[in-house]
């Protein structure tokens, strides 16, 4: 039931798997990022087909593009620079991972990236530790090199003025995983900060009409507004009226129902429909299966917890899948 | 695993029990081989129920660097169990791929019939016909489940064998007949308890491994047998007629009996009276009255199809023992054992409980032994679970076997505890399959498992089901092309999980392409069917293949992307003109020109192309013709709206041969008026901050006008 796939490389701080679970990138302290690669798709022996240095400070995340752009990972650095290699085969060369962007760092550092596909670009969103969120746009699918700022933005739901001096420890971004021809683009983004307005996640949602990116939704009680996001997760909707997002804060996993229809002032309808206990350790990651039916999530105690819906609407976990040598 | 007697581990997880509040957590171990400590983990999911984690090692100190330990691992874990060693997947995978034919059949008719019976399958001329479906169905799934080897036959029959070995009988199977015999076959109904008699001797021996059975008993004492010379002395030779003929094992009994030593020839003028008696037991239990319209073979008893000629043969029958019990020749019975051992056989078909009780191993055996000898008229669900209740005080089970929950969930007619326990112990398969029995069944059984719950986003319990399984087909490389038939029967969510599949698979092999393209195409997908064949042609294109890239764009209709090749490929036009340049390109323009509408730039690339294979013909001494051929090509490139303006110098930089061709002027004076005027428009754009200098010589406009002028001049000479 358990089977031991792949040895990492000493130094190894993180991994990513693709779209198909066919590659995975792994990125190592000393900024080296090596991809295994299965040959057969029925098997699961994987070997190293590259391994090449993306940058001088430690790999801290990689996030693989969506494959209708090619095999494009972004990796987030130590030292906060955000960089896109891409495999390809240029000018009758042999296939080879190549620099396509370096994002540029200015004084901040980024803490999450994902990307979102619309109908036809490509979308970045960067999450920087001061706060800002920054929006980045493709437009030409086949030049990864060009990429133009779409918007830029503070995780606040009221348009307050903008905070300054703000100082963030992790962020956490995810898209709405929706596929398919009728495409909205949003997503969801809270932050771990010392200024609490930017804290409390909130769900962003493309103005077709007004070109600007707009929050419809905000996924905290009034009492919890503050308190630092460590993760969040969008389940993908299989045919459900609502969508269902994790949010984990330092209390508690939260599960929230985002109804599709906005009122008046263009809010979502939300409902928290459950707590899940965090066995008081951070969570560090959620991620949703796929058919949205099962969340894991694996934190500070180490472990990687399955938790599920009974037909009662009742949220529990299911099963904890604990290392041991 | 499903089809494994084990008890399962399924972490498949179908939140269906309505009491998973109080469910313990299922810890499971994480194997990873790391001797460090572990620092932290990260996970991912991978297609279906699998979830790869990434078990990173604490960060060694400097010091102990160069232990030449991993830096971590990568854990695959199937939360589905479908299948740990090869052999066992393999069985698991047949038995996945045959019951989707049946499955299939089954819901086509399901749908003709709703249709035409304007959705009620109750009217009574559809309702037969669907039973009828069912039931064919149920066959079906049965017998593929069914991988019994026919046991045997040597030449001369052991006469010792009491007990065939079969191939191990799965549970599976066990649980399917319980769910037919209970659901499906209508015509059993008035003889259940003989069924359940029937089922219980073809898996008794399932039970034998958690607790002590009269299977188990008679295989250790078949053992013994072997050795054993006066079989009358052993009391173990008593105690396992007794058991067996408790649970109704005749033939097996009345086997017994003829190894009594007083059969033997030598011993029979001394044992007569004996071995009368011996067999006057023997012929009692064969003519043993059945309520069954048939007997399988090698079975004894006589049977009877209706209740009162069963009736009237069972109190018969019932006189006879009480007669031979009362029979003053057990005085002339000097064998003690033989004596007391017929006489507790008598005391088991006169139903003496306590008997009876000691006959049996566990409540489901007495349960059947009430059903032959205590209450041989039993009917219907509700005394028969009155019985079953009974039997369990009498014996409770320290380990429940998980077919004991699912007979007494039936019995109970609690359908709840039924999908429960075939969720739990039965796996995925199970359940999605055993569902058509139920809901054809048992109207509560349809309505409980049809009712849409809004808390699980409005699916009902059988499309729950089915999604949960299609995730568990979608986990494997092997199995996940036949899930789309099990998602496609879902009316609510099964589309969406479909084209969540099909969005997750390598399309970069080919095979994997064109199984996804053909389901995308069976079932009208053609969002994510263009998606597909647009990754794909992104992969092809990228990784150095590129007329495979643009074919693949082009049946994805990706316009967008058709269009930047078209413009990557103006670019390179534009950069190079040399022959070489042209061979390069020229496959591409012809591959994306089979459809030239997708992109207006493509026209004017395939007219380029034209234009430049006559102009490459054309050399000092071609003739006349040929040239001419060639500046028509140039004068319809330069007319056609499309051409860029940057390419109008190039072009006509590269005709210069054709404007100064020596026998006489090839381009008539309107023509020549156009391509000046398009020169003039030239010299006015590169006055514009946007303007492109082509990379040309910079006498290239001057000698293009100089040229033009001339062949201007020559031109209104001729005409």
């Amino acid at each position: 039931m358990d089977k031991a796939i792949i040895k990492l490389d000493e130094g190894t701080t993180c991994t990513a798997w693709n779209y198909s679970g066919h590659r995975l990138a792994a990125g190592s302290t000393d900024g080296t990022l090596s991809v295994f690669d299965s040959t057969d798709p029925a098997s699961s022996v994987f070997s190293c087909s590259s391994k090449f240095k993306v940058h001088e400070s430690s790999i801290v995340k990689v996030v693989w593009a969506p494959p209708e752009y090619g095999d494009v990972v972004a990796c987030i650095c130590a030292d906060g620079s955000l960089l896109l290699w891409e495999e390809v085969v240029e000018d009758s060369e042999l296939l080879q991972w190549k620099l396509c962007k370096c994002f540029d760092r200015i004084s901040s550092q980024v803490l999450d990236v994902q990307f979102g596909v619309s109908q036809t670009s490509l979308k970045l969103v960067a999450a920087y530790s001061d706060g800002q969120v920054k929006v980045f746009e493709l437009l030409d699918p086949f030049e990864l090199k060009n990429w133009q700022l779409q918007a830029e933005f503070q995780n606040v739901i009221e348009s307050v003025s903008k905070f300054g001096n703000v100082s963030c420890r992790s962020a956490s971004i995810a898209w709405n995983p929706l596929k398919g021809e009728i495409q909205q683009s949003s997503f969801v983004l809270g932050f771990d900060s010392d200024t609490p307005h930017l804290n409390s996640s909130k769900v962003w949602e493309f103005d077709q009409d007004h070109q600007r990116w707009l929050p419809v939704a905000e996924l905290a009680l009034p009492a919890d507004k503050a308190d630092p996001v460590s993760t969040v997760a969008w389940s993908p909707n299989i045919g459900r009226p609502y969508e269902l997002i994790a949010v984990a804060t330092c209390k508690e996993i939260a599960l929230w129902h985002v109804g599709s229809n906005p009122d008046s002032d263009g809010r979502l309808s939300v409902e928290k429909v459950a707590m899940l206990s965090t066995h008081d350790s951070e969570i560090w990651q959620m991620e949703w299966d796929m058919s949205g039916m099962t969340l894991a999530t694996t934190g500070s105690d180490g472990v990687v917890r399955l938790w599920q819906c009974n037909l009662n609407g009742v949220w529990h976990e299911q099963a904890t899948l604990q290392p041991t040598s | 695993m499903p089809g494994l007697t084990s008890e399962s581990d399924d972490l498949a997880m179908v939140p269906v029990s309505l009491e998973t509040e109080n469910q313990p957590v299922v810890n499971y171990p994480l194997r990873h081989g790391l001797k460090s400590p572990v620092h932290r983990l990260s996970f991912s999911w991978a297609c279906g129920n699998t979830l790869r984690v990434s078990v990173f090692r604490k960060p060694q100190s400097e010091k102990a660097d160069g232990d030449g330990e991993a830096g971590g691992r990568v854990v695959e874990v199937k939360l589905s169990n479908s299948g740990d060693e090869e052999v066992d997947a393999a069985r698991w995978r047949r038995m996945a791929y045959s019951s989707v034919t049946p499955f299939a059949l089954l819901q086509s008719r399901k749908h003709s019939l709703s249709a035409a019976s304007r959705m009620s399958l109750d009217i009574p001329p559809y309702k037969a016909e669907w039973w009828e479906h069912v039931i064919e169905y149920s066959k079906e799934i049965s017998s593929l489940l069914s991988d019994r080897k026919p046991p045997p036959k040597s030449i001369i029959e052991d006469a010792k064998s009491v007990v065939n070995e079969i191939a191990a009988p799965m549970c599976l199977k066990a649980a399917w007949e319980l769910l037919e015999i209970f659901y499906i076959d209508k015509q059993s109904q008035s003889w259940i308890p003989e069924r359940l008699l029937d089922w219980l001797a073809d898996y008794n021996s399932l039970f034998s491994g958690t607790l002590p059975t009269i299977h188990s008993k008679l295989v250790d004492f078949q053992q013994e047998l072997v050795g054993v010379q006066v079989v009358e002395d052993n009391p173990n030779y008593w105690d396992a007629m007794s058991s067996a003929l408790a649970v109704g094992w005749l033939e097996t009994v009345v086997k017994l009996l003829r190894l009594h030593g007083s059969y033997r020839f030598d011993q029979l003028s001394s044992r007569e009276t004996e071995n009368g008696l011996v067999e006057a037991v023997a012929v009692l239990i064969s003519k043993m009255p059945r309520m069954r319209p048939s007997l399988r073979e090698d079975n004894l008893g006589e049977c009877y199809k209706t209740k009162p000629d069963f009736m009237k043969a069972w109190e018969k029958w019932r006189t006879q023992i009480s007669k031979l019990d009362c029979s003053s020749y057990w005085l002339q019975c000097d064998h003690r054992q033989t004596r007391e051992g017929l006489k507790n056989l008598i005391q088991i078909m006169l139903g003496n409980p306590t008997v009876l009780s000691n006959a049996t191993f566990n409540w489901m055996e007495l349960f059947i032994s009430h059903f032959l000898y205590v209450r041989p008229f039993t009917a219907g669900l509700e005394s028969m679970h009155n019985s079953a209740q009974k039997c369990m005080q009498v014996k409770p089970a320290s380990i429940p076997h998980k077919l004991f929950g699912l007979v007494l969930g039936i019995l109970g007619e609690n359908t709840e505890v039924v999908l429960a326990e075939c969720s739990r112990s039965f796996g995925p398969w199970m359940m999605v399959h055993a569902v058509e029995l139920l809901t054809a069944g048992s109207t509560h059984a349809e309505i409980l498992l049809h009712e849409e719950h809004s808390k699980l986003g409005g699916v009902s319990i059988e499309e729950l089901h089915r999604l949960v399984y299609a995730q568990v087909l979608s986990s494997h490389a092997l199995t996940w092309q036949i899930a789309p038939i099990y998602l496609t029967s879902c009316i609510k969510q099964g589309i969406r999980l479909l084209e969540n599949l099909l969005y997750k698979q390598p399309v970069q092999h080919s095979q994997i392409l064109l199984k996804s393209i053909e389901i995308c195409r069976l079932y009208e997908l053609d969002s994510i069917n263009s998606n597909i064949m647009r990754i794909a042609g992104v992969h092809h294109w990228k990784h150095g293949r590129k007329g495979s890239g643009v074919f693949w764009l082009q049946q994805a209709r990706d316009e967008f992307r058709l269009n930047r090749i078209a413009k990557q490929l103006f670019d390179f036009v534009g950069k190079s003109v040399s022959d070489e340049g042209f061979k390069q390109w020229e496959g591409l323009i012809e591959l994306l020109g089979s459809e030239s509408r997708t992109a207006g730039g493509l026209e004017f690339l395939n007219k380029y192309r034209d234009f430049r294979r006559s102009l490459l013909q054309v050399h000092g001494d071609t003739p006349t013709d040929a040239a001419r051929n060639a500046a028509e090509a140039l004068v319809s490139l330069m007319k056609n709206p499309s051409t860029p303006q940057r390419f109008w110098l190039p072009l006509l930089y590269d005709s210069l041969k054709l404007l100064m061709w020596q026998e006489r002027p090839l381009v008539n004076v309107s023509q020549t008026q156009l391509l000046l005027n398009k020169l003039q428009e030239l010299s006015m754009a590169r006055l514009r901050p946007d303007f492109v200098e082509a990379d040309l010589p910079s006498d290239a406009l001057s000698s293009v006008r100089l040229a033009l002028a001339t062949n201007l001049g020559r031109a209104i000479l001729e005409e």
